[in-house]
């Protein structure tokens, strides 16, 4: 499995459509940290909640940059189903790691936090980018083409269920736990993030992420 | 490899474009399967490959390895020759000693550090044949294997089909050209309006016994 990561990772920079994903993230990350201090966690929070379309934009650019017909010969040649599905969320994760790296380095560039305790602060960052990023992830995989088919129907199934993590995610709605925990993660770093309610965030974004993935998995069975 | 009453549509409202399927090969056959355009051929192949699914019937058998030529090879790819069938190896578990082989075989040893997307339709056949042949196939699936290919590897393609019948392999083929008509024990199938029927059953392997004895 690890030369097709490696396969799928090498085909999406090759292909220069990571430049985009990366443009994106650089700007409303700097617009973000540029505005004033805060909290590293509240910096975070934001970051995390900006960084959440981009990942799940760039998952599907992943994923798309492969040929069908090459993703096809891949499943022949590997003869199992699972492991090439599993293989393109694990390079969509790796693709990940430096847009969060960038996000984690660039609140201490740009001297927009107030905290004194930088490791804490960092790890908290740290925390709050892994529990979105699955679900960033599991979104993108729906929107891509071996799913969504059509161009337009990909493009109307990323920003439509995006927006619906928002909207469904914000404060009075009365089913907030069918969207991932972006909005509710960024209020509670903005606020005093206790142990519980870290514990809590974490199994409520995992919970989605793992119905949203297993969902793509399982629509992959017949999708090839 | 068995297909037991299997039918397949590309969408939950399309037409059937294969119905009622009831075809088998094993090891040491070759089947070539006729048919005019879109009667559904590349879908039959597919469907060996494991590559589609059958939305109705079962598939009994699948091989473990197989080796699949699609009609057309994706090319819009960055990656070059050699590097291609070098990650194919890998996740086909072999070493480059068989990428190697196939290279020289087919002649692409001097194109392997062409790009796949400035490859002419014919080279980007070869590397196509070439990942499929990594590992000795159990199954052998070809896709209009003649189409663009230079004299050369079109009169290389039936050795192939040979080795992996005598390594016993079974192969398919898609095939318009009528090139594999003249192949010992030929088994033909016509795939018409979606349904698939045996034209001339033959066994390869019992053929060439009796030729033999």
């Amino acid at each position: 499995m690890i030369p097709l990561i490696k396969m799928r990772l090498l085909g999406y920079l090759r292909s220069g459509r990571f430049i985009l994903p990366l443009i994106a993230a650089l700007v409303v990350l700097s617009a973000s940290y540029g505005g004033g201090r805060s909290s590293a966690a509240s910096a975070y929070g934001t970051s995390a909640l900006l960084l959440f379309p981009i990942l799940a934009w760039q998952t599907k650019l992943l994923l798309d940059t492969e040929p069908d017909g090459q993703r096809r010969l891949v499943l022949t040649a590997l003869g199992s189903r699972s492991r090439e599905v599993t293989a393109g969320l694990l390079a969509a994760v790796l693709a990940a790691v430096p847009l969060i790296l960038i996000a984690l380095v660039l609140p201490w560039i740009f001297d927009a936090v107030t905290t004194n305790d930088a490791g804490a602060g960092v790890l908290l960052g740290l925390w709050v980018h892994a529990i979105v990023t699955p679900a960033a992830i599991g979104i993108g995989a729906w929107s891509s083409r071996v799913i969504s088919g059509s161009a337009g129907r990909a493009t109307a199934v990323l920003t439509t269920t995006l927006v619906l993590a928002f909207v469904i995610g914000l404060r009075g709605s009365p089913v907030p736990w069918l969207a991932p925990p972006l909005v509710s993660t960024a209020r509670t770093l903005d606020g005093t993030a206790t142990a519980a309610a870290v514990g809590g965030l974490s199994v409520w974004a995992l919970a989605w992420a793992a119905v949203a993935v297993a969902g793509y998995g399982w629509l992959r069975r017949s999708r090839a | 490899m068995r297909l037991h009453e299997v039918g397949y549509r590309y969408s939950r409202r399309g037409a059937w474009v294969l119905r009622g399927v009831n075809v088998g090969i094993e090891p040491g056959d070759i089947v070539v399967t006729r048919g005019g355009n879109g009667a559904g051929k590349s879908t039959l192949l597919a469907l060996f490959a494991g590559v589609l699914r059958p939305v109705v019937g079962e598939v009994y058998d699948q091989p473990a390895r197989i080796g699949w030529v699609p009609e057309r090879f994706p090319t819009e790819q960055p990656f070059t020759v050699a590097g291609y069938l070098s990650t194919m190896a890998r996740l086909r578990g072999v070493g480059q000693a068989a990428v190697e082989r196939w290279l020289s075989r087919l002649s692409l040893a001097p194109l392997r550090n062409e790009r796949l997307s400035a490859l002419s339709k014919g080279t980007a056949q070869k590397v196509g044949l070439a990942q499929a042949l990594l590992v000795p196939p159990d199954l052998l699936l070809l896709d209009e294997p003649w189409e663009g290919l230079d004299i050369d590897t079109r009169e290389l393609v039936p050795d192939i089909i040979d080795e992996v019948l005598d390594a016993g392999g079974a192969v398919l083929v898609s095939d318009h050209s009528g090139d594999t008509g003249h192949l010992p024990g030929v088994i033909e199938w016509a795939v018409v309006d979606g349904v698939v029927s045996v034209v001339r059953p033959g066994k390869r392997s019992q053929d060439k016994r009796e030729a033999e004895a």
